[in-house]
């Protein structure tokens, strides 16, 4: 199983403010955010702990098909670029790589190496993208399972969980976009 | 405050985070912030920080949790409001 999220720094300065007032105390227990505080760029820590919350959630409900909105309890901890979320007594490993243009997390219930693969939009829409992204992720298993991306299927749950269905085969996958980037992990 | 007042406020408040226009003009009880607006999860805090200053309401952890659809907002917006 695998996990992953992707967050478009140019996107997170014009459509988040992570400044507002209860914003940080909503999202981040207190030892992420004095992390945050102790920073040297805020910004950057903000959205990366962040996508390792996410990244961390979405191989959760993975493991535990399942839908909830609560990032303060997914805690994350920081060593280098190493990183461990835990949430109740669900553990993981979330790898992280931060460019100039995104930052990207990838968590995995042993410690990962980074495999995603980033794509940058033109200017589809909403819609486009995430075509755009399944086609890309279809592709790519094809190639692994040397077959024809035709007849690979992206599928996903009742609680939005992604799947590629390879006959009756199920792939475990992870599809994230954030303005104009997109990537896919598959397990 | 009827349920047709309380939807359009919450209209009002994540219009500005959708991403998909067709499902936000048709938005209801059973529209899902992410699934049917397409609103990005690193967005869905900026909702609840919003229901809060135009309510004048603060929402724990545990209010957050469904806070993934409409009628989930509505619930929660009209507990806070009652208490």
């Amino acid at each position: 199983m695998v996990g992953n999220d992707i967050v478009d720094i140019e996107e997170a300065i014009q459509a988040s403010n992570w400044q507002r007032p209860r914003f940080l105390n909503k999202l981040f227990t207190v030892q992420e955010q004095l992390c945050v505080h102790n920073s040297t760029n805020q910004f950057l820590m903000v959205w990366r702990l962040w996508s390792m919350k996410e990244a961390a959630y979405k191989l959760f409900t993975q493991l535990h098909p399942s839908r909830f909105y609560k990032p303060k309890q997914f805690e994350c901890k920081i060593d280098n670029l190493k990183g461990i979320v835990i949430f109740q007594d669900f553990k993981c490993y979330v790898d992280t790589k931060i460019t100039s243009k995104y930052i990207i997390s990838e968590a995995r219930l042993v410690e990962p190496k980074m495999t995603s693969d980033i794509l940058k939009f033109q200017n589809e829409n909403t819609d486009g993208k995430s075509k755009v992204l399944k086609t890309e992720l279809l592709k790519s298993v094809a190639k692994r399972y040397q077959t024809q991306s035709e007849i690979l299927k992206v599928v996903k749950n009742k609680f939005g969980v992604p799947t590629v269905r390879f006959g009756l085969k199920e792939i475990n996958v992870s599809l994230t976009h954030h303005g104009n980037y997109g990537a896919y992990a598959i397990f | 405050m009827t349920n047709h007042e309380l939807i359009a406020k919450l209209k009002a408040i994540v219009a500005p985070y959708v991403q998909d226009e067709v499902a936000f003009s048709s938005l209801s009880e059973d529209t899902d912030f992410v699934k049917d607006l397409k609103i990005n999860s690193a967005n869905l805090v900026d909702i609840i920080l919003d229901i809060e200053d135009e309510f004048d309401i603060r929402l724990e952890n545990e209010d957050m949790e469904e806070m993934l659809d409409v009628k989930s907002a509505m619930e929660i917006v009209n507990t806070k409001l009652e208490a």
